[in-house]
């Protein structure tokens, strides 16, 4: 095992967060190390222990993801890194390395503040990627229809508006689905618990409406410049013709701006 | 292409001017190239829909038409009739221009729904009976891969990863349901009145599995001989299968001594150290051992050519317990 | 040969079907190959295999190879191979939907045929000790578990799909021990296969046909007795070594032995 004795990153900002928010001070203290503390913990477990821990840890991202949840920092140290909290920084980046490098998997993280995480690929789908299909396939489709709607009319669309496009689609929220089964239940709590979608109450409605908005999952998955070239593709259209929504998916947001090392795996 | 006209027109100016020079061009083509263009005016109305559609390029089409035909007019009545021409292109070239400035800037999502059933492969069928009511454009059958069509197309635009799934390992592991015995006695009574072996052998197998019942039997000789002597220690297993002169003999111990614990004979166990013993059963009743109600572990053991040299070397063994046949 | 996106590449899409065929793996290696301009051998698969499974090992997952009972297929599967806190949390099914498909997986090893049928896994419904399941939620659970490929369906019975014999071997060897039967020539778990009439081992079919190939007069190995069944005969690509996942198995368990050997190192 290497002992890496240059500062890391990771736990040089935790130490200058200790001024978070209260709900995270009794968290924090254990997260906010100095480098010597950091050394000096992580030769409190042997080397054998350190990997088996990564290899828990690795397994339970992967199967957090079967269901496409995003993962809870305080749900990792309480199912998987338990006693091991005082290397948790440590443990956590060996895992994220190790989804890289054998599976080309990124661990990003979606919410800085709260410490949550998604998976999402380094690999670009190509031509003749035979993926398996199957229902959450159709839910995809389904998904992209709304996020589609969603961007192209301005970023954000009512719920009715919505609705209104999917039964066209033989698509109804009060009838069962072949595919999707309840469909409002599908579209409103489990896109959104995914953080595909955000279904936000819009203030001084009575009745309420609600209204969507892409959530932080799809930022990170897909693009507004790919969901243009989506619908381009569908109506069979230059997505230059949309001029306002093709200057819209040209502002590159900062959590999407290129990363220079993508290649350059050590 | 206005260019050109320009050009042919001062040609044919040209002409005029110099008053007696006159083009040859008889009645009949004439006609036809009259009969041409108003061939091509009708098609202009006739299928104006199609023409003023962003995806058609039969305007074009039918301008260039226009201009070949226009190489053979040099006379004012085919020439107005191409003039009227150029006017209703112009207008519907002036439409679809108007119309493309409104397809740039608005989305509409009723044409994108119709699109995207496009896409998924709607059957459209003729219904006569079609609802009143029906918000959907047409009736049609939505095949039962249409969202799944869709959904493979729009994964290209994703970096989703995929998921891993697993049996192994999810649920607790739980003893089995013990089944009737008597079907598995019934069997194993068959087996021990027909043990006796046909006179001739005839298999390689047969000779093969002779040997090994025969070594067993000497095998466990051995174990229960070192166990009468000393009744109160129990043996190693290791101590007693290791053959610290030949590997192969070890491998083969090892295999033999599976038989005598399979069979009930003998039973590991693990000592205070977490390191095997073996220590051989007592038999009540001559050779048939009530196989099923023992409660059983199995065990595996493996041993390459390094960890055999490691244990001789750790051991200190210089004879083996087992010998050689 | 360290990993690369080839190696992820091909680990993805195998990880998305869980199992596939060996023909469609070997397009994939080319596939992959192709895609991140590597240059393609197609008599190097099991190195490429090799690299990927070296760093899986550290995170207790595996690609093996495999056989079908029956007809001798050959497959490849991404399989887990710990048993722990973290992979009860998996998220497929429920807890009283693995009881019932531990319960069923009982019924089927238990079996003559290796096959259950849905009325008698319906019947284990009413017995779940956790949350009871209604007939039409049964119906739908084994149809997912079809659709996963855990178990097959064959004129409304059940009985485990290659992938779950590839991924459960062991456990099958060590929870049922004598419940379950072994096939006489190849040693790896026998679910659907012949039994002699007289000494009732048991045998792949596929193990069957190579087995008794060209033998006039078939012969139970084990008792000598006249071999009752037809033997089947089956075309065959692939050069047949059924103990394949046996191999792994040995392999895997080295490691049982090196840690003892450590220990034993202490004590002297």
């Amino acid at each position: 095992m290497t002992q890496r004795r240059r500062g890391r990153p990771s736990l040089s900002q935790n130490t200058s967060r200790l001024q978070g928010g209260d709900m995270d001070m009794e968290e924090d203290v254990s997260f906010t190390q100095t480098l010597t503390q950091a050394q000096r913990n992580l030769e409190k477990h042997s080397p054998e222990q350190i990997s088996l821990k990564v290899g828990e840890l690795v397994q339970y991202l992967l199967i957090r993801d079967q269901k496409k949840l995003p993962i809870k920092r305080a749900d990792i140290v309480k199912n998987v890194v338990k006693e091991y909290k005082d290397i948790y920084a440590e443990l956590l980046l060996r895992a994220k390395k190790a989804l890289l490098e054998v599976f080309g998997f990124q661990l990003e993280e979606i919410d800085t503040k709260a410490h949550i995480y998604i998976l999402i690929n380094t690999l670009e789908r190509g031509e003749g990627d035979d993926l398996k299909v199957n229902d959450n396939t159709a839910k995809l489709g389904l998904l992209t229809v709304i996020l589609s709607l969603i961007f192209m009319k301005g970023n954000t669309a009512k719920e009715v508006a919505i609705w209104e496009t999917l039964r066209r689609l033989r698509v109804d929220p009060g009838e069962r689905h072949e595919d999707f089964g309840d469909v409002k239940k599908l579209v409103t709590d489990e896109f959104v618990k995914q953080k595909y979608l955000e279904y936000n109450k819009v203030p001084h409605t009575d009745p309420p409406e609600y209204e969507f908005r892409w959530g932080p999952r799809a930022i990170k998955e897909t693009s507004k410049l790919k969901i243009l070239e989506f619908v381009s593709k569908i109506q069979q259209k230059d997505p230059k013709s949309w001029v306002t929504q093709y200057r819209d998916a040209q502002e590159i947001p900062r959590s999407q701006a290129p990363r220079a090392s993508t290649s350059a795996r050590s | 292409m206005s260019s050109r006209r320009s050009s042919i027109d001062e040609e044919h100016e040209e002409n005029h001017m110099d008053g007696d020079f006159e083009v040859e061009q008889d009645d009949g083509s004439r006609r036809q190239i009259r009969h041409q263009y108003r061939e091509l005016m009708q098609n202009m109305q006739q299928n104006r829909d199609d023409m003023l559609s962003s995806r058609s390029n039969k305007l074009t089409d039918t301008l260039q038409a226009a201009n070949q035909l226009f190489a053979e007019v040099f006379k004012p009545r085919e020439a107005a009739l191409d003039a009227q021409l150029l006017v209703l292109a112009t207008n519907l070239g002036k439409e679809k221009a108007s119309q493309l400035q409104a397809d740039m800037t608005v989305f509409d999502p009723t044409s994108f729904a119709e699109d995207l059933l496009s896409f998924m492969g709607i059957n459209r069928l003729e219904n006569p009976d079609s609802d009143s009511e029906d918000e959907a454009c047409a009736k049609g059958y939505l095949g039962a891969d249409a969202w799944k069509k869709l959904g493979t197309e729009a994964e290209k635009y994703f970096k989703r990863t995929p998921t891993f799934h697993f049996m192994l390992g999810s649920f607790k592991t739980e003893p089995p349901i013990v089944r009737q015995k008597t079907d598995r006695q019934k069997r194993t009574s068959k087996v021990a009145e027909k043990k006796v072996m046909p006179a001739q052998l005839k298999k390689m197998e047969e000779s093969h599995q002779e040997a090994t019942e025969k070594e067993v039997e000497r095998i466990l000789g051995f174990l229960q001989t070192y166990f009468r002597e000393d009744p109160d220690t129990p043996i190693s297993f290791f101590d007693f299968v290791i053959d610290p002169n030949s590997f192969a003999r070890t491998v083969e111990n090892m295999f033999h001594v599976s038989f005598i614990i399979r069979d009930g004979f003998a039973r590991i166990k693990l000592d205070q150290d977490k390191l095997p013993v073996i220590e051989p059963i007592n038999q009540e009743s001559g050779s048939q051992v009530d196989i099923d109600n023992q409660p059983r572990y199995q065990g595996v053991i493996s041993l390459s050519h390094q960890d055999w040299k490691e244990i001789v070397d750790t051991f200190e063994i210089t004879e083996p317990m087992i010998p050689p046949s | 040969m360290a990993i690369s996106e080839s190696h992820q590449r091909f680990l993805q899409i195998l990880m998305s079907h869980g199992i596939m065929e060996a023909s469609a793996v070997r397009k994939l290696h080319k596939h992959c190959c192709e895609v991140h301009k590597v240059h393609y051998m197609h008599d190097k698969l099991d190195d490429f295999v090799d690299v990927i499974n070296k760093h899986l090992q550290p995170l207790f997952m595996q690609i093996r190879k495999g056989t079908d009972e029956n007809d001798g297929r050959r497959y490849y599967s991404l399989v887990n191979i710990a048993e722990n806190e973290v992979t009860k949390m998996a998220m497929d099914y429920a807890e009283n939907e693995l009881e019932l498909f531990r319960k069923a997986m009982d019924l089927i090893i238990d079996s003559d045929n290796g096959f259950a049928s849905s009325t008698n896994i319906l019947n284990l419904a009413d017995q779940l000790q956790s949350k009871k399941m209604k007939k039409k939620e049964v119906e739908q659970l084994l149809q997912n578990f079809v659709q996963d490929k855990w178990l097959i369906e064959r004129d409304g019975e059940y009985s485990l799909h290659t992938r779950c014999l590839m991924e459960m071997e062991h456990y099958i060897q060590s929870t049922y021990q004598d419940m379950v039967k072994t096939c006489n020539i190849c040693h790896n778990v026998a679910i659907q296969g012949q039994v002699c009439d007289n000494c009732g081992i048991k045998i792949h079919l596929t193990c069957v046909e190579k087995y008794f190939k060209g033998h006039e007069e078939p012969r139970c190995p084990q008792c000598a007795e006249g071999w009752s069944q037809e033997i089947p005969r089956l075309s065959q690509t692939d050069s047949p070594v059924p103990s394949t996942s046996q191999k792994e198995t040995r392999a895997g368990q080295r490691k049982a032995i090196s840690v003892a050997a450590s220990t034993r190192s202490r004590r002297s």
